[in-house]
């Protein structure tokens, strides 16, 4: 395309704007990880690798780090891999649709999760305690406020992730090779190991590091079920150092960059096995393997598909319900108490209410804002002709690599020390959410704009179309479904945002994640279960209108 | 009507990727109401040129005129872009717009230009008509199968009569059933609306068969340009000859001059031909000599007759196909089907001197 008079300015603008926004914080970060004396002044009076070296004098962090990962990480491809191929490969009833409930999950958010799992397996009070010790045993069932209990918890949340790239892998095999195999006289069983698994192997690995490296940057789980034992993770420790007296920003910012290096690192080994190592995806097409005929073991199959969404949607949901309808957590009958309180009390409390309206205008504010620049950076980037459009698509991927958490903590730091006085406004949050869900809109949008054949545009030209005309006429119509799922993806992180909230929200600008964390820290499980639900409630509506939107797409096919 | 004023003008066209050069200095002129194809393999800049001419892609030097003005030039430093060209385009991929009815497609072009809305009704039904895509203009594009998406994209590039037409290989996704006919009826409709076209193709005997002059092209650089004729009898090179039809290739030397102007060719295994002059009064090495044109019995009029053995026969339906073994090697040779002979008989095979061009 012509760089007409308009993009010649906007482009670098924009790169301008991007490039402040993802490295002012990140330079602060390694700044303050080199400030060994006085952490409170910046610029540092001391620099040195201090930091970094104590890191390794007390190990236990990074071991429960890596033990915790690994458990959930095997936990979580475990489910995946076995949703994907019941799901993929069998016949079984009702396919479609628990295909789509795997999606729900991914909602929920481990927040959530951790809470209504804090609410079944707590000790002594939780839920399925309670049943279990009403059966006549006289101990807890499991106490979830233990690393396996945070495992789980961070595996059932992100199995849904392993689910969609083991699925995947599986979907992008041409039946023919397998069907070849089985023509040369190969049996079922022989064609599985020798041709099926090898061919999926790389995507299960790939799958494997990728979760692994997300487990290590999670922080919501180990934070709700980990903090009141004191067992901490790389990411509480780091919220832990910046809590004690004097905040130990240095050694924060140290534990932070230090992870994501890890974490780059590891996803990029991801990545390499995926493109090395994946015959199967070469050709990028979607295949629909035709289901196995799986006979009477159907319905178990069928039951350990359902299995899984029961513990990670309905049995959590179902908690937290009853919880927040009663005075007291309970699951026997005769104590049961219902009552309204806890949601009237929500509404009163005095910071509760602008919480949520917090939440909801930054959502709307950041949404809306958020999706034009980010499609008008998508179409730039892919669509245009424009020197430095690869350097802009990477500065905006950036943020992706960094745990939320940590970036939060460079954010900190960035607008404190700024003389702009937004710290502790809902105006920084608003610029920390656009910052860190500029990947999420961009991945979106980018989908759809490369989805749109390039001669769908060009044809308007030819055919006397301006480029405004073109734009308003065909790119942005084609564009649209893409730009409302960009929208409602966006509206709903930014709800339910947690890591970088807990970071830079203030007195006057408090919003939902982190106060119901807070409230689960300090005061009861049941008031926490009604903010809970309330917010996943308004994501569930969000999600139900992406879904909505999501089929309509599907129908017409681009 | 001038009918000197070329309605496409091309000179030193040159397009370059990077290093990669698409387009190498290519020069042509189009008559109007003139159909010229651009023929060649993939990766030959055909599809470039075309889009250069669209004003879809940017050439690096050279000069594009449309109408006797001036569209693209790189000494005058001018590129009118795509919109205001007015040239039309019919895209290999249709590029129907799918949130759109099929009216809403066809009638892109003149509501752009901002036709009174009766105008546009009358207009689209014409060309709807046209195509024979009348009964559909309400229906939602997305819901078209690809030949009807074809017609209603050439619905689309005529409907605002623009003056110059261009195919970017537009029936290459079509079965070969469906092409044979849409081949016939974009010619037809071609001739009708006399509209000067400029058409890509990979497919040679598309190009030879709707062509008023093929220009075929390798490497971005022109190979020959002539009636199909005068391509498929006539190849000036050895990369024509091989591309278009199907031809053998002796190798040799020529001797000297021969009867009635012609030359005597020297062949592998001592095989004494008579060819034609060459075009150029160089010293070929090469004669091509088209499958279609070699008989299998002794003719009167030429002394080209060798003795030759059926090596294999395949009926192909339109024509029957034979491998002859002869002194020279093999030959492919292509006859009708009713000539038939078994694999193994002793045949002669003769040619024409000129059927048989020395490159």
């Amino acid at each position: 395309m012509r760089s007409s008079g308009m993009n010649m300015w906007i482009a670098p603008l924009l790169l301008l704007v991007c490039g402040v926004l993802v490295l002012y914080p990140l330079v602060y970060l390694i700044t303050e990880s080199l400030n060994v004396g006085d952490a409170q002044t910046f610029p540092p009076e001391e620099y040195g690798i201090g930091n970094y070296g104590e890191l390794f004098e007390e190990p236990r962090v990074i071991l429960n780090t890596l033990l915790v990962a690994s458990i959930a990480t095997v936990m979580a491809v475990l489910f995946g891999f076995i949703q994907a191929w019941i799901l993929t490969r069998t016949a079984i009833p009702g396919r479609e649709r628990l295909e789509r409930l795997m999606e729900l999950p991914y909602y929920m958010t481990p927040l959530i999760g951790a809470l209504s799992w804090g609410v079944l397996l707590g000790p002594k009070t939780g839920l399925l305690n309670q049943v279990w010790r009403s059966m006549g045993w006289n101990a807890d069932l499991f106490n979830v406020y233990t690393p396996w209990g945070i495992a789980w918890v961070m595996a059932l949340f992100e199995g849904t992730v392993a689910f969609v790239m083991i699925s995947a892998s599986m979907k992008s095999m041409d039946p023919s090779l397998e069907e070849s195999s089985r023509v040369l006289g190969a049996g079922k069983l022989r064609t599985a190991l020798k041709i099926t698994l090898p061919l999926v192997a790389p995507g299960v690995l790939s799958a494997t590091i990728f979760v692994f490296a997300e487990m290590l940057g999670s922080f919501a789980a180990a934070f709700v079920l980990g903090i009141p034992g004191r067992f901490f993770v790389v990411t509480t420790a780091i919220w832990e150092a910046t809590l004690s007296f004097p905040p130990d920003y240095g050694r924060a910012a140290a534990m932070g960059l230090s992870l994501s290096g890890a974490m780059v690192i590891t996803l990029g080994i991801a990545k390499f096995i995926m493109r090395k190592g994946s015959y199967a995806t070469i050709t990028g097409k979607a295949f629909r393997p035709r289901p196995m005929e799986v006979g009477a073991i159907r319905w178990l199959l069928m039951a350990i598909a359902w299995g899984y969404i029961f513990v990670a949607v309905i049995l959590p949901l179902a908690a937290l319900t009853l919880t927040s309808f009663e005075r007291f957590a309970t699951v026997i009958i005769h104590q049961m108490q219902f009552t309204l309180a806890n949601y009237e009390t929500a509404q009163q409390m005095g910071s509760l209410a602008p919480a949520f309206a917090n939440s909801l205008i930054l959502g709307i504010t950041v949404a809306t804002l958020g999706v034009p620049t980010i499609g008008v950076l998508a179409w730039i980037i892919y669509r245009s002709r424009m020197p430095g459009r690869g350097a802009m698509e990477f500065l905006i991927m950036v943020p992706q690599a960094v745990p939320r958490l940590v970036f939060g903590l460079g954010l900190l730091w960035a607008w404190i020390n700024i003389p702009i006085p937004i710290y502790g406004t809902l105006w920084l949050l608003g610029i920390a959410y656009f910052t860190v869900f500029m990947p999420l809109g961009l991945r979106t949008i980018a989908g759809v704009v490369l989805q749109v054949d390039k001669s769908l545009e060009e044809c308007a030209r030819v055919c006397g179309a301006s480029w405004t005309y073109q734009m308003r006429t065909v790119t942005l119509p084609l564009l649209r479904p893409g730009l409302v799922a960009a929208w409602l993806l966006i509206f709903i992180a930014s709800v339910r945002e947690l890591g970088v909230s807990i970071f830079l929200m203030g007195p006057n600008s408090k919003v939902i994640a982190p106060a119901i964390v807070n409230s689960w820290l300090s005061s009861s499980s049941e008031l926490s279960a009604a903010m809970a639900l309330m917010q996943t409630v308004m994501v569930f509506i969000a999600v139900a209108i992406l879904f909505k939107v999501a089929r309509r797409v599907g129908g017409e096919s681009v | 009507m001038s009918g000197v004023q070329p309605r496409i003008e091309v000179k030193d066209l040159v397009v370059r990727y990077g290093d990669a050069t698409a387009v190498d200095g290519v020069n042509f002129s189009i008559a109007p109401g003139e159909l010229v194809t651009l023929l060649g393999p993939s990766g030959c800049g055909k599809t470039t040129t075309l889009r250069s001419i669209a004003g879809l892609e940017t050439p690096s030097s050279g000069s594009i005129r449309l109408n006797g003005q001036t569209v693209y030039s790189s000494s005058e430093r001018r590129n009118i872009p795509a919109e205001k060209r007015g040239v039309s385009m019919v895209f290999q991929s249709y590029a129907i717009w799918p949130h759109m009815t099929v009216f809403d497609n066809v009638a892109y072009g003149l509501r752009v230009r901002k036709t009174p809305q009766a105008e546009v009704v009358a207009n689209v039904a014409r060309v709807l008509e046209m195509v024979q895509m009348q009964s559909y203009a309400d229906r939602p594009s997305s819901k078209l199968s690809g030949g009807q998406q074809q017609r209603v994209a050439v619905a689309r590039a005529i409907a605002f009569s623009p003056n110059v037409l261009l195919f970017d290989e537009p029936l290459s996704n079509l079965d070969a059933k469906l092409r044979a006919e849409m081949r016939v009826e974009l010619r037809e409709l071609q001739r009708r609306l006399d509209i000067t076209s400029l058409y890509v193709t990979h497919d040679q005997e598309e190009a030879l068969a709707i062509s008023d002059r093929v220009i075929v092209m390798s490497n971005g650089k022109i190979e020959q340009i002539g009636s199909p004729e005068e391509i498929y009898n006539r190849p000036t090179s050895l990369f024509v000859a091989d591309f278009v039809g199907a031809a053998n290739m002796i190798q040799g030397r020529v001797r000297g001059p021969g009867p009635n102007g012609t030359f005597i060719f020297e062949g592998q295994g001592g095989i004494s031909l008579e060819v034609e002059a060459p075009s150029a009064g160089g010293g070929g090495t090469i004669v091509a000599l088209r499958s279609s044109y070699i008989h299998l019995t002794p003719m009167p009029e030429t002394h080209n007759a060798v003795p030759g053995t059926i090596h294999r026969r395949m009926f192909h339906g339109d024509f029957i196909q034979y491998v002859v073994d002869w002194p020279g090697g093999q030959l492919i040779v292509r006859r009708p089907p009713t000539e038939h002979y078994a694999e193994g008989s002793a045949v002669t095979v003769s040619f024409l001197p000129e059927h048989c061009v020395l490159l």
